[in-house]
C-alpha cells in the first residue's frame, strides 16, 4: 500500500479541525511539536488503497514568523515531510481567507485548495465558479461543507490528483503584482537562489520586505556586509508588509474576478449578536451562556460519573472478599484504597472532562466562543489573557478539572497555562461544600463576611498570580490586543465532534490515570501503618513539624487535613474528625472520599479542639490549596509540561500556607 | 483619523497603517490593507471595535485601532 503525508493549513475558523476530525475519526493523536509548547495533532486514514498520514498545522492568519505556531507551520512544510499541503479557505469570506493561499504561494510543496463552508456561502447567495479559480491557480480546487460527510467524495478525488500529479500553485500573475511594488526587483537581484531550501526566491524576497525575523536572520548569516547594507537601504525606501499585503489582495481580487457573483455588500448583526455585542447585556449574556453550558455538560457526564460511583462502591465487597480468601491486609489495602479509589476518582473526572469538552467544543465550533472573546477582551486583557479565559474561570466554580479541560479552546500555550494557573484560585464545588459549613459553625452569621473575604482574596490571588506567572508565560511583546474575525455561526458536525471528544477523553484517561495512581500511591505509602500498632510516616512527620505549622495557625491535625485537601477537599473533614478522636487516619480519609458519613459529633469535636483563629486559618488554607489530585492531572493533560504543572502545584501549596498564616494572625487580633 | 474615532455605521477606506512590522503583518493578514473599504458596525467604549470588511466581521482591540488610519467616505 502506498502512503502519503498531508498537512492541513488554514486560518482560524476555516473549519480545519472539523475536516481533520471527520477524516481521521478515532485515528488521531495529540502531542506537542518537538521542543515547542504548541499542540500537535496527527492522524491517519485510507482511501482507494492508499494510506494517508494527516498533520493538522497550528492555525494562524498568515505565514509570517511572529509566533511559534507560524514558525512550526513553515518549518514543517519546508522540511518536505508533507507530500501535499491542503489549504483551507472559508468560502463565505473568500476574499479575506484566501490570504493564506497568497502567503503560501512560492513554497515548493504541491498543494490543493479546499473552499469550506459551502453551506454558509450558499445561504449568503454567493455563487462560486470553482473551475475558473482552478484554472487560474493551477491546482485542484473544491467547494465543500466539511460538516457534511456526504460531500467528501470530491475532496478525496482532489487529494488523489494533487498527490499523483504533484500540483503546484501558479504564481506568475502574483509575481507580476509583486514586481510593481517598491524594492521587490532590487532585492530579488541581491538575494542568493535557494537561500532556504523549500522556498522560492520570490517568497523570500517578499518576506525580506516584510522584515520577517527568520528570513532576515538567514540573510545575515549567508550574505556579506555590502549586500546586506544594500538590502537594508532598499527596505528603508519600501513600505514593507503594507505593500506586499496589498499586492496579495490585488492578486486575490484578480483570481476571484469572474469567479464569484457578488453577494450583498453589507451585513447586519443577527439577533444573537446584537445581544452579545450589547453594552449592557453582553456580559450577563456570556456569563449565562457559560453557566448554562456548565449545567448542560453534566448531562453527558452523568453515565461516566455513575461508573465512578459504582467503582467506588466496589471497595467494600472487594475488600471483604479478599479478606475472606485470606489475602494479606497490605495487598487488600493497596487494591482497595489505591487502585479502586483512584479509578473511582478518574471515572468521575472523565465524565466531567467529557461533558465540558463536548459542550464547550460545541460552543467553539458553532462560533459562540469568538463572541465570548469579544465581550471579555478588555477585562481579560488586563491579566494578559484572551477574552475566552473567562469560560474556564466560571467553570472552575463548579470544578477545576472542568475548567482545565475547558482551556483547550485557548490557542496560545502561554495564555492557556496562565488561565489554568489563575483558575486554580477559584474555589471549586468541593470548597463550597466545606467552607460555608465550617464558617457557620465557628462564626455564626459572620460566615457571610468570611465568604465575601474569600471572594476578595480570590480576585487578589488571581491578580498577583497573573503578575508572577504572566511575566514568563505571556511575554510583553506577545501582549497585543485582539485582531480576529467573528465568524458566521456554523451548524456543528455532531459525528466529528463526538469522535473528537471521545478521542480526547481516551487520551485524558491514559495520562490522568498515571498521575492519579502515582499521587494516590505515594500518599497511601505515607499514610499506611506498615508495622501494626506503629504510626504512619505522615503522622510522625506531622507531629514533628507541628512547631512550624503552628506559625501558620495549623495544629498538626489540621495540617494533616490540609495535606489531605490537596488530594480532595471532601476528605479534609473526615480526617479532622478521625484525628481529634484518635481514629485511624488513612481509613478516615478513604472513607470520607468514598462518601462515608462524617462522625455525628464532628461539630462538637471541632468546637472543642479548634480555636476561632485556627478555624479561619484552616478555611483559607484548604480553599486556596491545590484543588485536588484530578485537577492536577487535568492540568498536566492540558499543559503538557511536568515543570509547569509542578510549579503551579508548589506555588499553590506555599500560597495557601501564607494565606493561612495571614488569616490566623488577623484572627488573633480579632479574638 | 484613526479607526477608533470613526462612528458607528460610517464607511471608510484604510489610508495607512502605523506600527512595527509585526503589527502590520497582523492587520494586513486579516484583510485591512490601504485602500480597503470598511464599515464600522459597533464602536462602544471599553469594547473592541467591530468592523465589516472583505465579507468579514472583524473585531479589533481599541489600542490596535490607533495604528489603523482611515479616511471617511460617503456610503
Amino acid at each position: 500500500m502506498s502512503t502519503a503525508t498531508i498537512a492541513l493549513l488554514g486560518q482560524p475558523n476555516s473549519g480545519k479541525s472539523t475536516l481533520f476530525n471527520a477524516l481521521t475519526g478515532l485515528h488521531q493523536h495529540v502531542g506537542n511539536w518537538p521542543g515547542k509548547t504548541v499542540e500537535k495533532k496527527e492522524g491517519s486514514f485510507s482511501y482507494n488503497g492508499r494510506e494517508y498520514g494527516l498533520a493538522d498545522l497550528p492555525g494562524s492568519y498568515s505565514l509570517s514568523a511572529n509566533s511559534d505556531e507560524e514558525v512550526i507551520t513553515r518549518d514543517f512544510i519546508a522540511s518536505g515531510k508533507a507530500d501535499v499541503v491542503c489549504i483551507l479557505a472559508d468560502s463565505s469570506q473568500l476574499e479575506r481567507s484566501l490570504f493564506m493561499t497568497a502567503d503560501y504561494a512560492g513554497i515548493s510543496v504541491p498543494c490543493f485548495l479546499v473552499l469550506n463552508m459551502a453551506d454558509v456561502s450558499r445561504e449568503q447567495g454567493k455563487q462560486i465558479d470553482v473551475k475558473t479559480i482552478e484554472e487560474k491557480l493551477g491546482v485542484p480546487v473544491i467547494l465543500i461543507s466539511a460538516n457534511d460527510k456526504k460531500e467528501y467524495e470530491p475532496f478525496y478525488e482532489a487529494l488523489e490528483k494533487a498527490v499523483e500529479k504533484k500540483t503546484m500553485l501558479n504564481v506568475s500573475s502574483l509575481e507580476n503584482t509583486y514586481e510593481k511594488i517598491n524594492g521587490y526587483s532590487e532585492i530579488k537581484n541581491i538575494i542568493p537562489d535557494n537561500l532556504i531550501p523549500g522556498y522560492s526566491t520570490m517568497w523570500l524576497d517578499v518576506k525580506t520586505l516584510e522584515n520577517d525575523p527568520v528570513v532576515m536572520e538567514k540573510l545575515k548569516s549567508a550574505m556579506d556586509k555590502d549586500a546586506l547594507a544594500k538590502i537594508e537601504e532598499v527596505k528603508r525606501n519600501a513600505k514593507g508588509a503594507i505593500e506586499t499585503g496589498g499586492a496579495k489582495f490585488a492578486w486575490i481580487d484578480d483570481v476571484l474576478k469572474d469567479a464569484v457573483s457578488d453577494s450583498k455588500d453589507t451585513m447586519t448583526l443577527g439577533k444573537l449578536d446584537r445581544l452579545f455585542t450589547s453594552k449592557v447585556w453582553g456580559k450577563p449574556a456570556v456569563v449565562l451562556t457559560i453557566l448554562l453550558g456548565l449545567i448542560l455538560s453534566f448531562i453527558p457526564a452523568l453515565p461516566l460519573m455513575g461508573i465512578g460511583m459504582v467503582v467506588s462502591a466496589l471497595k467494600a465487597p472487594v475488600g471483604d472478599l479478599l479478606t475472606t480468601v485470606g489475602c494479606p491486609e497490605f495487598i487488600t489495602a493497596i487494591l482497595c484504597n489505591v487502585v479502586i479509589q483512584s479509578f473511582s476518582f478518574i471515572f468521575q473526572m472523565l465524565g466531567f472532562v467529557f461533558g465540558v469538552t463536548l459542550v464547550f467544543g460545541l460552543l467553539e465550533e458553532v462560533g459562540v466562543m469568538a463572541r465570548i472573546s469579544y465581550v471579555f477582551d478588555n477585562t481579560m486583557g488586563k491579566l494578559g489573557l484572551q477574552g475566552k479565559s473567562v469560560m474556564p474561570f466560571l467553570v472552575s466554580f463548579g470544578c477545576t478539572m472542568g475548567g482545565a479541560a475547558g482551556t483547550r479552546v485557548i490557542d496560545n500555550w502561554g495564555q492557556k497555562v496562565l488561565t489554568i494557573a489563575l483558575a486554580w484560585a477559584v474555589p471549586c464545588g468541593a470548597a463550597w461544600a466545606v467552607v460555608p459549613m465550617l464558617s457557620t459553625l465557628f462564626f455564626g452569621s459572620y460566615a457571610v463576611v468570611v465568604i465575601v473575604a474569600i471572594l476578595f482574596t480570590m480576585l487578589l490571588h488571581m491578580w498577583i498570580t497573573a503578575k508572577i506567572f504572566g511575566r514568563h508565560l505571556v511575554k510583553k511583546e506577545d501582549r497585543y490586543g485582539m485582531i480576529m474575525e467573528l465568524p458566521p455561526y456554523h451548524k456543528p458536525k455532531w459525528g466529528a465532534l463526538l469522535r473528537y471528544v471521545l478521542g480526547r477523553t481516551k487520551d485524558t484517561f491514559i495520562r490522568v490515570s498515571k498521575v492519579v495512581l502515582l499521587v494516590c500511591g505515594v500518599f497511601w505509602v505515607l499514610s499506611y501503618s506498615f508495622v501494626p500498632g506503629s504510626d504512619p510516616i505522615l503522622y510522625t512527620i506531622g507531629e514533628a513539624i507541628e512547631p512550624v505549622t503552628k506559625i501558620f495557625g495549623l495544629k498538626w491535625q489540621l495540617f494533616m487535613a490540609f495535606i489531605v485537601s490537596s488530594i480532595g477537599k471532601e476528605g479534609a473533614l473526615g480526617v479532622i474528625s478521625a484525628l481529634f478522636n484518635g481514629g485511624n487516619f488513612s481509613g478516615a480519609f478513604y472513607d470520607a472520599m468514598s462518601g462515608g458519613a462524617l462522625a455525628s459529633d464532628l461539630n462538637d469535636t471541632l468546637l472543642a479542639n479548634v480555636t476561632k483563629p485556627e478555624a479561619l486559618a484552616f478555611i483559607f488554607a484548604i480553599t486556596f490549596n491545590m484543588p485536588c489530585v484530578v485537577a492536577l492531572a487535568a492540568t498536566y493533560q492540558e499543559v503538557h509540561s511536568v515543570k509547569w504543572t509542578a510549579r503551579i502545584a508548589i506555588y499553590y501549596t506555599v500560597g495557601a500556607m501564607i494565606l493561612s498564616m495571614i488569616a490566623y494572625h488577623i484572627g488573633l487580633l480579632i479574638w | 483619523m484613526s479607526l477608533d474615532e470613526l462612528k458607528e455605521n460610517k464607511i471608510a477606506v484604510v489610508a495607512n497603517l502605523d506600527g512595527d512590522s509585526r503589527f502590520i503583518s497582523r492587520v494586513t493578514s486579516i484583510g485591512l490593507t490601504p485602500g480597503c473599504r470598511l464599515r464600522v458596525v459597533k464602536n462602544d467604549k471599553n469594547r473592541p471595535v467591530l468592523v465589516y470588511s472583505r465579507d468579514t466581521m472583524i473585531s479589533l482591540n481599541r489600542k490596535e485601532c490607533l495604528g489603523i488610519k482611515v479616511k471617511e467616505v460617503e456610503g
